[in-house]
């Protein structure tokens, strides 16, 4: 009986300083400082791609742009994306370019809490410091809006923030947009952009149990429950050209929503499209299409 | 002698269940996806047409644009009433719990085919075949997500604009065709199921 107690006694405190030391574990790298000047359309142009105005911008309930609140129903719980806008309360008017570039690039809060992965931030973390400055410039023209995103609904555990520093450990991985070499530039401009920024992965390839992305067997093999109940298709290589895309339609369908056979995309990909990939230069789409077609395997 | 009959209308029918079982659909809403389909046929004949990848024909313009005026509109509202969502139909709830946008959307469809009807005479945008204003021309309010329209219940007094056809008149004909297009797409993503 004694040892039991004991023995409950030592899980307990053992539990604790576990979780205690996760709690003050440090996690990111320190930014070193960015002096670059930034450039407005660069920034409006990356964070087009990357879905920052999609995400943030609560379409739906007629909210202004950056302002955040969209809600996202997670396995997990609701979570309610961030006011961006230039607002220095309520919004990120007051960050330093060094802890946007943080936030970006390693997901970590000026506060040093880790987000939930729902933001994709694993995917801008070959970002440069030119984008980031350029991204950071473009941010601040924003007009602030003072009003506070809702707060996430996340049960027990999950909103522990302590529990995403062993997910990133387990699961955080750098973004393929490395280029490779032996590619043409079109080529590798197309995975710098799918890999990165425009960040299919992060609804086309399917996800485990606790939300980490299956890249290693499962890469762009769809996603059957995304948050809110929408589906994603697959997009490997093999699958869209059994499906009959072509590198010409794929960058047709990226600018206008319409697809081979005259149908049009539904799903969130609608405001993927609306909202960025209509934005970017012809070119661009292009190269999404052209690695997205070809065989990238192990990329 | 009635054996003879009997057998081979039984395999008929057998084959009228499988291919009816294939698509599932009748009545209604066989009635209305034939409707979609017919519509997707248009855009897709149209696509070629607007990238300016065949030569320009305003008549094909609007014969296509008459597919959709038909189709869209009242027709279309016609053909989704109350309860006939569920299996076959890839028709969601959401049709009904938001019938108002619902029926605002598909009108705005038929105004942009009309739109679309009218501007054939206009020609593409001589920038429609390798298009690149998003990066050069567009401003950067439009970048952060700043419209000059109202979008999406925005406004609440009185505000909301009326979409009408005449809007398109002078304007090149693949603007009113990416109108049609985007409208597809946004019902799609509020009002039809994702199939795979």
């Amino acid at each position: 009986m004694r040892f039991w107690k004991w023995a409950l006694a030592t899980t307990a405190i053992s539990g604790i300083a576990v979780i205690g030391a996760l709690v003050v574990w440090p996690i990111g790298q320190d930014v070193a400082p960015i002096t670059l000047a930034g450039d407005v359309k660069k920034g409006g142009y990356l964070a087009r791609a990357s879905g920052c105005i999609a995400c943030h911008t609560n379409f739906e309930g007629g909210g202004k742009p950056l302002a955040g609140g969209v809600k996202l129903d997670t396995p997990f719980g609701a979570l309610y994306s961030a006011n961006l806008t230039s607002d220095p309360e309520l919004g990120i008017g007051g960050w330093t370019v060094e802890e946007f570039a943080k936030a970006v690039r390693q997901g970590i809060s000026p506060e040093g809490e880790p987000y939930y992965p729902a933001f994709t931030y694993p995917f801008y973390a070959n970002f440069s410091d030119q984008d980031i400055a350029d991204l950071y410039a473009a941010f601040q023209t924003v007009k602030a809006v003072p009003e506070a995103a809702p707060a996430n609904e996340m049960p027990f555990p999950f909103n522990q923030r302590w529990g995403l520093k062993v997910w990133r450990a387990a699961f955080l991985k750098q973004p393929a947009t490395d280029p490779i070499s032996g590619q043409d530039p079109e080529w590798n401009r197309g995975r710098e952009l799918v890999g990165g920024a425009t960040h299919c992965a992060a609804c086309h390839t399917p996800r485990n149990l606790i939300g980490a992305r299956k890249s290693a067997d499962e890469h762009f093999a769809g996603n059957p429950s995304l948050p809110g109940g929408s589906k994603a298709p697959a997009i490997d290589y093999n699958t869209l050209r059994k499906r009959d895309w072509t590198v010409d339609s794929l960058a047709y369908a990226l600018k206008t929503g319409i697809m081979p056979d005259g149908d049009t995309f539904g799903g969130s990909m609608n405001e993927v499209v609306q909202q960025g990939t209509r934005f970017l230069t012809n070119e661009d789409r292009r190269a999404m299409a052209v690695y997205l077609m070809d065989d990238h395997s192990g990329g | 002698m009635a054996k003879k009959i009997l057998i081979p209308s039984v395999l008929i029918a057998f084959i009228g269940v499988a291919a009816m079982a294939h698509n599932g659909a009748t009545g209604i809403v066989k009635e209305r996806m034939d409707g979609m389909s017919a519509m997707g046929k248009a855009v897709k004949a149209l696509t070629p047409i607007m990238r300016g990848a065949v030569e320009y024909d305003a008549d094909k313009v609007r014969s296509a644009a008459d597919v959709m005026i038909k189709h869209a509109g009242e027709q279309m509202i016609s053909l989704f009433p109350e309860g006939t969502g569920g299996m076959p139909s890839s028709a969601l709830p959401a049709v009904w719990d938001n019938w108002e946008e619902f029926s605002k959307i598909s009108n705005e469809l038929k105004a942009y085919a009309e739109g679309m009807k009218i501007a054939a005479g206009n020609g593409l945008a001589e920038d429609a075949v390798e298009q690149d204003d998003a990066m050069m021309g567009g401003s950067n309010d439009t970048m952060m997500g700043e419209t000059s329209e109202d979008t999406m219940g925005g406004g609440t007094m009185g505000a909301e604009t009326m979409i009408t056809a005449e809007m398109f008149a002078t304007m090149p004909v693949d603007t009113a065709f990416a109108s049609v297009a985007q409208t597809c797409s946004a019902c799609h993503q509020k009002f039809r199921a994702k199939e795979n």
